[in-house]
């Protein structure tokens, strides 16, 4: 019998698989199992890590850590469920799979491989964060020796809170020169406009159209500045500022439900990238991979009930999007996740930090150790695969083929959202991504609202405040705060709780969330 | 000599890599916890493991302690009684009121981690700092935020 040593404990080095900057960091292990995360002063950060780096440990030891397999949250034995999905198999026009977050590159090839020789054609990402629409520009390989050889940076979004390992470089970069000129473009105040030299607050949801005044494009004939609430001189400084700049950077951050059309605000950044000659650096969570067809045309063939069995590999769906899963009605849905659910069929499933393989981050493809073990129960991808049929990887990548964008219709869609009426007594809620708020691990996931609107409703700081939209409702603590124009909420995305209140549009069949009125009222 | 965890605040990007990395390793009780500075910034607080601790003087059951040669202050889980007079006594508010488990969370600059606190290590941005006395002085930390020159760092 082994003798237990409570001294003993084992560092087991691992490069963070939580967004891609790519840190590495060391998880302790004693005779009991995972004690908690090391900060390795030789790692690529220096040792430094963010909250979702810190939460590791926690997510691995989660109380609701699944390893079993449930059925609307009764036990399933491995066998039973294989011989379901076997039968299910038989009619593969019939099957959809579809994949998000918590995905090796290898485990996406293996799904492929799965499709093709199954004969499933259905095969779209249910990654719906609008960052997955950023994985293109990761053609441009980033380190943050970059940051230092530019003079100006545009900033999209808010990466000391969503990349707080950016900041450093960041904030020196700008403290080292008077020349250096940070730009930053959000909708509300946030950590990273108060160290900007230029703070671009455009009204909610109306992105896309400055960062196409900034590429020198009209589209639509719109007033821009009227529309944005960004002056026209400074708008035109500030692309003068960056072309005239050889070495100048976009570093994008995006949000859930931040923006009218991430689509649009995509392409914008992208024609904005070829007008200033700024590499465009995306800051994500997770890369996400595609399909061979949208989301949305998969709910088409649900709707005509072409579709009546949908697998899905990863983490998220339809747990964190329960508006879109509703949709999928007379749908059985299997779906991997490492955290248990008392709905659907789910699948126990090991965590990207358990498994060996490959991720894309910022520095190009980076391996995962696997020297972690998955929890009891969980199991691979490839095991999961295995058990239904012996396939080979497809190591083709699939593109949903793109249409181009029609960007006057997309502009004028915005102004109708921005201008149309608003019901009394609601208010409009955009998503925020706060490393911290990171699956809700940490979790005092606040609802900030401007005081003007509080008086106004009745709600107190210490207040617990009732969202209700029109696909839920949730709770969540107040913090009053003028970073936050009156009429709007803004809450952490991170939770399903606060995913599932917001709505949705499916332009080009692609699931875009979307800023979303809310009812808002203090509990009690 | 005695170190101390300093915050620079021309640093500091609120991310709270600092809590997140103390509640991670003390069953998600933190140790440092970020305040609003009248709507100016949000920054760390921690304890400042004072030269004469009132919280000591208060504790009714010396469950806090100070050790003469490192300077750090703790608090014993096993004697705590959850009275909060520390909490009442401390002049940084830097203990939480609202108990976790019936006893207080009193930072110890991690004195189980040899390489020094876990929230400095952690710190996104650099802000945070362990340094002794002498090192201190030589920093000037702050320098450029209390100057309030508006081009190191303003409020948009």
């Amino acid at each position: 019998m082994k003798k237990v040593d409570p001294t003993f404990t084992t560092v087991k080095k691992t490069v963070c698989p939580f967004c891609s900057f790519g840190c590495e960091f060391g998880v302790v292990f004693d005779d009991f199992g995972v004690r908690g995360v090391e900060y390795i002063a030789d790692g690529s950060s220096q040792g430094r890590l963010c909250p979702r780096g810190s939460a590791a440990a926690l997510y691995l030891n989660h109380k609701l850590r699944s390893s079993m397999p449930t059925h609307n949250g009764k036990v399933l034995d491995w066998t039973k469920l294989s011989k379901d999905l076997k039968k299910a198999l038989e009619k593969p026009a019939n099957m959809a799979i579809t994949f998000d977050r918590n995905l090796t590159i290898e485990d996406y090839h293996s799904i492929l491989g799965f499709c093709n020789e199954s004969g499933i054609d259905n095969i779209a990402s249910s990654y719906f964060e609008p960052e997955s629409l950023l994985r293109s520009f990761f053609r441009n390989s980033f380190t943050v020796d970059d940051i230092g050889k530019a003079n100006t940076i545009l900033v999209v979004g808010d990466p000391f809170n969503q990349v707080p390992m950016l900041s450093k470089s960041l904030i020196e970069w700008k403290l080292s020169s008077r020349e250096n000129r940070l730009v930053v473009l959000d909708s509300i105040t946030t950590h990273t406009s108060t160290f900007a030299t230029d703070f671009l607050r455009c009204k909610v949801g109306t992105e896309p159209l400055l960062l196409m005044a900034l590429a020198g494009e009209d589209p639509g004939s719109i007033d821009v500045s009227e529309n944005t609430g960004v002056s026209s001189a400074v708008i035109a400084d500030i692309a003068k500022s960056m072309k005239a700049d050889n070495n100048g950077l976009i570093l994008v951050c995006l949000c859930f439900a931040h923006t009218y059309d991430s689509r649009f605000l995509v392409e914008a950044l992208d024609r904005l990238g070829s007008y200033s000659g700024c590499a465009v650096i995306p800051f994500v969570e997770f890369a996400g991979f595609e399909g061979n067809q949208q989301f949305g045309d998969i709910l088409d063939k649900v709707k005509k009930k072409k579709i009546k069995y949908l697998v899905n590999f990863g983490e998220l769906f339809p747990f964190y999007y329960p508006q879109v899963a509703k949709v999928l009605k007379g749908v059985s849905i299997y779906a991997t996740s490492p955290i248990k659910y008392k709905y659907h069929t789910v699948l126990p499933v090991a965590l990207n930090l358990e498994k060996q393989g490959t991720i894309l981050t910022n520095r190009g493809q980076q391996a995962l150790s696997g020297t972690i073990s998955p929890a009891s129960g969980a199991r691979m991808i490839g095991e999961i695969l295995g058990l239904l049929k012996s396939t080979k990887p497809d190591k083709t990548a699939l593109t949903v083929p793109k249409s181009r964008i029609d960007v006057t219709a997309r502009a004028k869609n915005i102004l109708a959202k921005t201008k149309a009426p608003k019901k009394k007594k609601t208010l409009k809620l955009i998503g925020e991504k706060i490393a911290y708020d990171f699956l809700g691990l940490f979790g005092d996931g606040k609802i900030k609202i401007n005081p003007l609107d509080a008086e106004a409703l009745g709600l107190k700081p210490t207040d617990i405040a009732v969202l209700n939209s029109k696909h839920g409702k949730a709770e969540f603590l107040i913090k009053l705060t003028a970073e936050v124009d009156p009429g709007i909420a803004a809450i952490a995305a991170e939770t399903p709780e606060a995913k599932g209140l917001f709505d949705y549009d499916l332009t080009d069949n692609i699931v875009n969330f979307i800023p979303t009125e809310v009812e808002i009222w203090r509990k009690g | 000599m005695a170190k101390r965890i300093v915050l620079d605040l021309d640093l500091c990007c609120g991310c709270r890599s600092c809590e997140a990395a103390c509640k991670a390793a003390f069953n998600g009780e933190a140790r440092i916890r970020h305040g609003d500075l009248v709507g100016e910034a949000y920054l760390p607080l921690a304890c400042k493991h004072c030269k004469e601790p009132l919280c000591l003087s208060a504790c009714p059951v010396d469950a806090i302690t100070k050790d003469e040669v490192t300077g750090i202050v703790t608090r014993s889980a096993m004697v705590c009684i959850g009275c909060k007079s520390c909490a009442l006594a401390c002049p940084f508010g830097v203990i939480d009121a609202p108990l976790i488990r019936h006893i207080s969370q009193k930072c110890s600059l991690c004195s189980d981690r040899k390489e020094g606190p876990r929230c400095v290590a952690a710190c996104s941005s650099g802000a945070l700092k362990f340094l002794s006395d002498d090192e201190i002085e030589k920093h000037q930390i702050g320098m450029r935020m209390v100057s309030k020159d508006s081009f190191y760092r303003r409020r948009s």
